[in-house]
């Protein structure tokens, strides 16, 4: 069976740009939807441990989902004072995954193992190598992400569910609640969420 | 070449706000046949709008579709490039604030800029029809700075914890708030249901609890009281041999653009909003109107209105909870009337729940990237104090030179040219303008010190100036205005240009609840002209 980087260069030597991007995409997501322990180790590493392994688990699931829907040039809600339409850019996730398929080869490098086999303290090693020379200045959105650590981070970070655990208050952003609770203080949350 | 004719007795050009409250107020009245042409696809159907929402929170797409049109990049600040049923109030905000009694009188009372050629109490009925159409939740503000014949429809929208928090704070720098009317539904209303604050009213609001103008078409369509056509751009008026009136309008069907459809009409009614009405105005230029149609003052396109924004982002010792319901605000009129002898600053005021400031982040203090429990540690404590976003829109008196021109360079698709947006300020408002904005970042200074707070960056100036409208300006002197107190064109009896376009001056707050007042007090003209319904309904079709 051929490697997916190889299978890439197979695709790239013989469509057109445009269908070469959409099948890149498309091998992208099922390389990731197939093996997804690198990302979920990555997951282990970024996100809260307040989340608990489960939660982590769903953040990753969420964030391969996002990344499986996302749709190269479609139109972006119109900007506001100007008549220039805009759309979406070319699929970060074939990015993504070569950096996932990056963050293997560092830990075999460095370690002899795959990045999901390495101590905590290790992988996070790892992921501070791989960020070096990112710009790290702001949060950016997830589409903005250059490296798919801090992608994954802006995934959650940009979420109703990261919002209520920050404040440890059940605020439902961007849920539908009832319109005549909102005179109240938002009800804590239950600690449940925060093993 | 195949000429297709349609025989109607309205003719309403566009399918916006200011278009459905008209031919709603004359469904209701008359039994005049009434045809809708919208140059735009029909809307996103409600059913459909959950899953665009969703694509919009996930991706930032447009939740409405393929709403535009092909190549009309033009030149200058036009305000959105969406064209479709609904029109820019598929994607608005719903903020409902009227204009005050001073807006109506700025030269008689301060001496500055056009008297309009009605009164606010004149106006006032016509507010309240437009607010019971379309649903608007508000609360009543002190009496003297916010007059209205009738309560609201509906309750207000009830203050967020948040800013029940804020609006103590600015009642301690002197300020009294309340809360921002809105065309969202605080109780069922009109078969639509109460708002359940997710907080994405402007694009999309996913169960059709905000108003907009789809609701209206859709009750006439299924009533069969008016004929709606899509796709179909009107591109000229042709004017009766005398040139008094127009005889029929040309339009193309974006479909058969080679089977040109004339529209034959008693009454028009050009409702394409500030920059769209003007445009076709000036693009039927013909022998008895070598300037454009209704333009002998030449006017047309001329004296654009809008008024600009300063904002800023206060640091407050509160605990606040960002995102209870983040697009509703709280507002106040009390600039917006002058203390008698001061200097002409007028604005309005709304602060906001805002997470600025307040955001996760990845590197700390030190500049250190921060990875797991330590981004969520340094976010609680980041969090321990508030933020709230502040902004003031304040008037920009429109100069003559603030125009919509033809831009001969660019031709849409049937090569007509497109229209070229430049906004000015008249003389009296950008000498004003630098001791406005001044005053604005001096009254945010003051509320962030009587808060015991700072400004978390300084105020920033928006030179978009929002709301825009005019272009076909109202008066009673034909050489000064494009149309009369009611929307009918000085030059041709049976035309009238409606809403946006028609404002004397674009006032301080949003203006699109002013617009559709002053659309349906245009129906209120037509009508005489047109057979009355023999049915009696009461209340508005929805
Ligand atoms: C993102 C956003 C948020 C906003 N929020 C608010 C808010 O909270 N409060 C507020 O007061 N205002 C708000 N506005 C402004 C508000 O949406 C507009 O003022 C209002 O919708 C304008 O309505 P209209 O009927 O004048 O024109 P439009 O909505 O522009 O409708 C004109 C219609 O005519 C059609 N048309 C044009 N030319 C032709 C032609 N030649 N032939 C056939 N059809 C034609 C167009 O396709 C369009 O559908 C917002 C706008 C945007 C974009
Ligand atoms: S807050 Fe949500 S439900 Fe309410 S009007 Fe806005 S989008 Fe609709």
């Amino acid at each position: 069976m051929p490697t997916r980087r190889s299978f890439l260069a197979s695709l790239a030597a013989t469509v057109p740009l445009a269908v070469f991007v959409r099948r890149a995409h498309a091998a992208a997501v099922v390389h990731l939807q197939g093996d997804p322990a690198t990302l979920d180790a990555l997951a282990l590493t970024v996100l809260p441990s307040r989340l608990g392994r489960p939660g982590i688990a769903r953040e990753a699931a969420s964030f391969r989902d996002w990344a499986a829907n996302y749709k190269e040039s479609a139109e972006l809600v119109h900007g506001y004072g100007t008549s220039r339409l805009r759309s979406t850019g070319p699929t970060p996730l074939t990015r993504w995954t070569t950096q996932l398929d990056q963050l293997d080869a560092d830990a075999q490098r460095l370690h002899q193992h795959r990045f999901r086999e390495l101590s905590a303290a290790n992988r996070e090693q790892v992921v501070r190598d791989a960020l070096k020379g990112e710009r790290l200045d702001r949060m950016p959105t997830v589409v903005d992400a250059n490296h798919v650590a801090v992608a994954l981070l802006a995934h959650f970070y940009e979420s109703p569910g990261a919002a209520d655990l920050c404040y440890e208050a059940q605020i439902g952003r961007q849920t539908c609640r009832p319109l005549a609770a909102q005179s109240s203080k938002p009800r804590p949350i239950l600690k449940v969420l925060e093993r | 070449m195949n000429r297709r004719a349609i025989e109607t007795d309205v003719c309403i050009v566009g399918s916006g706000i200011s278009a459905a409250m008209i031919a709603e107020r004359l469904a209701r009245t008359t039994s005049a046949k009434i045809l809708v042409i919208e140059a735009g696809d029909d809307t996103v159907p409600l059913a459909q709008r959950p899953a665009a929402r969703e694509r919009f929170l996930r991706y930032n797409e447009n939740p409405w579709g393929v709403d535009h049109l092909e190549g009309y990049e033009v030149v200058g600040p036009l305000q959105s490039r969406s064209m479709q049923v609904g029109g820019l109030a598929m994607h608005w905000g719903a903020v409902t604030p009227r204009f005050s009694p001073e807006d109506f009188k700025q030269h008689s009372l301060y001496g500055v800029g056009t008297d309009w050629p009605i009164t606010y109490e004149e106006l006032d009925p016509f507010y309240q029809e437009a607010e019971e159409l379309m649903g608007v939740a508000g609360a009543q503000g002190p009496d003297d700075l916010d007059p209205r014949g009738k309560p609201f429809p509906l309750p207000a929208i009830p203050l967020t914890y948040n800013l029940e928090l804020l609006k103590k704070w600015a009642s301690s720098a002197g300020i009294v708030m309340w809360s921002q009317p809105a065309a969202k539904n605080s109780i069922p209303y009109r078969g639509r249901p109460t708002c359940c604050r997710n907080d994405t009213c402007s694009p999309i609001c996913p169960i059709g609890a905000k108003y907009s103008p789809d609701f209206t078409w859709n009750a006439l369509r299924k009533t069969n009281r008016i004929a709606l056509t899509t796709r179909m751009l009107v591109r000229k008026l042709v004017l009766s041999p005398d040139g008094k009136s127009v005889s029929h309008a040309i339009a193309v069907n974006r479909d058969r653009p080679d089977e040109p459809v004339e529209l034959h009409a008693k009454q028009f009614v050009v409702a394409a909003g500030y920059t769209w009405s003007s445009h076709l105005l000036l693009l039927s230029a013909q022998d008895k109107a070598p300037n454009g149609v209704a333009n002998s003052s030449g006017l047309v396109g001329k004296y654009l209105a809008g008024h600009r924004n300063v904002q800023t982002t206060v640091e407050l010792p509160l605990k606040l909870y960002p995102g209870m319901n983040e697009q509703h605000s709280l507002v106040t009129k009390q600039f917006m009337r002058l203390k008698s002898g001061s200097e002409y600053i007028r604005h309005d005021l709304r602060i906001w729940e805002s997470s600025s400031g307040r955001t996760a982040r990845l590197i700390d203090d030190a500049g250190a990237l921060m990875l797991g429990d330590a981004i969520l540690d340094d976010w609680r404590r980041r969090t321990r104090t508030g933020t709230a976003r502040v902004r003031a829109y304040y008037d920009v008196i429109p100069d003559r030179s603030s125009e919509l021109t033809l831009d001969a360079t660019r031709k849409n698709a049937y090569g007509d040219p497109l229209p070229k947006l430049a906004f000015r300020d008249a003389p009296e408002s950008e000498s004003m303008r630098g001791r406005t904005e001044e005053s604005i970042r001096g009254l945010f200074a003051d509320m962030a010190r009587a808060g015991n707070g700072r400004l978390l960056r300084a105020p920033t100036v928006d030179n978009f100036q929002d709301h825009p409208s005019g272009g076909c300006r109202m008066g009673n002197d034909a050489s000064s205005s494009v149309v009369d107190s009611w929307g009918r064109t000085h030059d041709h009896a049976n035309l009238f240009v409606v809403g946006a376009p028609t404002c004397v001056s674009g006032s301080c707050a949003n203006a699109t609840l002013t617009f559709c007042a002053l659309a349906l007090r245009s129906a209120r003209e037509l009508e005489k002209a047109l057979p009355r319904s023999t049915t009696t309904r009461s209340g508005t079709v929805e």
